[in-house]
């Protein structure tokens, strides 16, 4: 987090691409809408594709809707998963523990569903007795899924390689210099003393929406507390004039200062 | 009157003002800046992978060479499966069960039987499984698969005497609950409180005392929904019987069927399929040629992206990104 606002001081350029609404509009949605469609078309035809008309390898029968259901949701599960992993592009140990995390206790709540002891417990509600154990333990099963989860990721893989070597974006041209150079540490930061600090931390800009808010009177002025206060108002100053205040960095004020004086 | 009170870049919080120290009763407030860890600062160390032509282009040429010989096994195993599929529904007026199929009637006695001969081109070795498949019969509809009693079939009394309302219209039969209860036990395949459409009760589908019953395995077999329109399902195991001989040789066979199952009111179609098994199961080409067909598109784009790598790929390194 701290890298990422390094970041956009030293490329503010970087502010660009939320500016064009280019990761958030109706574009955009309707690239997300047809991936969907193919990955969903995916998932399921390959599945049917590969139960149809065939047995397990001790003869017994494959595609029952038990089965289907458990095996479909498995290459679902494995899809999800792959593509959390492209999108991640930050991997610390949190990362990891939770993507990780998820696909092994999706197995586990699995297993635990349709094992024996639920269905003596609750025999209506958890139907899909030894489905897990039966399904995932034949080779077809693992290679439909390896199947599936490729066929879903390596079409964004192509078109995300192909994107970055034709029209490489911003992101795309930051985050290549950060691997391939390493950036200059930033300036340590000195407790500057400032007269008064009125930041609004409004440090995202995306469409024009909240500037003009963010930026009116309103938000310089607090609600009055109840006892007075004795505070001194510079008569013409841009406060008594309802106007608001501009300031700048001490550094520069002394910069300035030592250059009159020279 | 304006306060002003202000957090600096420590987090401090301090009012400044003349009266202001009386009232916020001296000095700065806390210290509300969270704990200088590698967690809470978000300064954890990580790995940041981007696509870069090293490991996208090796990547899609390992998995097209590894795809292909996996695509080819499976095709051949597949192909070396021998399976032969009979149709005894009777549609064509040459087939033998034609005479069944039209005059079939719930309330007949005399069970009708055909006899259809076939040939068996190679011989079929090591186990050879009996399944009967049926087409256009949507085992996966979803009134059709609720209508089952589980507590029933797993011998709770409770279920036995009231079945659970997911079975009607098939719980009761002149006022005493049926059992097994439900549109899936009723429709069983030759099934001739027994179910309507059954000829013997659940206690008398099999002389064998292990396979009576609810355990029955054709029952068993028939409970377990399918999920196509199109399926099969075991009926009978033919076991190899020494190693020498093929369990099936070659040669003139006849199937001998007792009709009782009328398929052709909802244009459904059976047959009798005869099947040797593999490491992967029954005979399937499509994983085989699903693999060979990503195996190779992936080689393929393996080219075009080197290709477009070579040709586009230094606008990422030249460019500077200040423009």
């Amino acid at each position: 987090m701290v890298k990422i606002l390094y970041l956009l001081d030293c490329y503010p350029q970087l502010y660009c691409p939320g500016q064009l609404n280019m990761y958030f509009s109706k574009k955009a949605f309707v690239w997300c809408m047809l991936h969907s469609c193919y990955s969903s078309l995916v998932l399921f035809f390959i599945p049917w594709g590969a139960i149809q008309d065939t047995v397990r390898d001790d003869g017994r029968d494959i595609a029952d809707y038990q089965s289907f259901a458990s095996l479909a949701q498995t290459c679902l599960l494995v899809v999800v998963s792959a593509q959390l992993c492209l999108d991640t592009y930050y991997w610390t140990t949190v990362n990891h523990f939770f993507v990780w995390g998820s696909l092994a206790a999706y197995f586990a709540i699995t297993f635990t569903m349709y094992s024996n002891g639920m269905f003596l417990i609750f025999t209506s509600i958890f139907p899909f007795i030894g489905t897990a154990r039966n399904s995932l333990n034949q080779p077809n099963a693992w290679l439909t899924m390896f199947l599936t989860s490729l066929l879903c990721v390596l079409p964004v893989v192509a078109l995300r390689f192909i994107l970055m070597q034709i029209r490489p974006t911003i992101n795309d041209r930051v985050r290549y210099k950060m691997q391939k150079d390493t950036l200059p540490a930033p300036p340590p930061r000195r407790p500057v003393r400032r007269v008064s600090t009125r930041r609004s931390g409004y440090a995202f800009s995306h469409s024009q929406g909240y500037g003009a808010l963010v930026t009116s009177e309103r938000f310089l002025f607090k609600r009055p507390i109840k006892s007075r206060l004795a505070f001194s108002v510079q008569p013409d100053g841009p406060l008594a004039r309802n106007l608001p205040q501009v300031f700048r960095p001490i550094a520069e004020e002394l910069h300035e200062s030592q250059s009159s004086k020279s | 009157m304006l306060a002003s009170s202000y957090k600096d870049e420590d987090g401090h919080i301090s009012v400044s003002g003349s009266g202001a120290a009386a009232a916020a009763g001296g000095g700065s407030l806390r210290n509300k800046k969270p704990e200088n860890t590698a967690f809470k600062q978000q300064r954890l160390p990580a790995w940041q992978p981007i696509l870069t032509a090293g490991t996208v282009l090796p990547a899609f040429f390992i998995i097209g060479l590894i795809f292909i010989p996996i695509g080819i096994g499976l095709y051949v195993t597949s192909n070396n499966i021998k399976e032969i599929e009979i149709d005894y529904t009777g549609v064509d007026m040459s087939s033998p069960c034609f005479n069944c199929s039209q005059n079939f009637s719930w309330n007949s006695t005399k069970s009708c039987t055909c006899s259809i001969p076939f040939q068996l081109d190679q011989p079929y070795e090591s186990n050879v499984f009996m399944y009967y498949g049926l087409s256009n019969f949507y085992q996966n509809h979803r009134r059709y698969v609720k209508s089952r009693d589980d507590s029933q079939l797993n011998g709770n009394e409770e279920s036995l005497r009231s079945p659970s309302k997911e079975c009607e219209p098939y719980a009761r039969h002149d006022n005493k609950p049926i059992a097994p209860c439900g549109a899936i036990a009723n429709s069983m395949f030759n099934g001739t409180t027994k179910p309507v459409n059954w000829r013997r009760p659940v206690y008398e589908l099999d002389s064998d005392p292990n396979n009576n019953g609810f355990i029955n395995e054709d029952f068993i077999v028939w409970m377990r929904t399918a999920a196509l329109p199109t399926f099969r399902k075991l009926y009978r195991i033919i076991q190899r019987r020494n190693n020498l001989l093929p369990t099936l040789p070659r040669g003139n066979y006849t199937l001998e069927v007792v009709y009782n199952y009328p398929v052709r009111s909802f244009e459904g179609r059976k047959r009798m399929i005869l099947s040797t098994i593999s490491w992967m199961g029954g005979k399937n080409p499509f994983l085989g040629i699903a693999y060979i067909t990503v195996g190779s598109i992936c080689f393929l784009l393996g080219i075009v992206l080197l290709i477009i790598h070579h040709k586009y790929g230094n606008r990422n390194n030249g460019a500077d990104v200040s423009h």
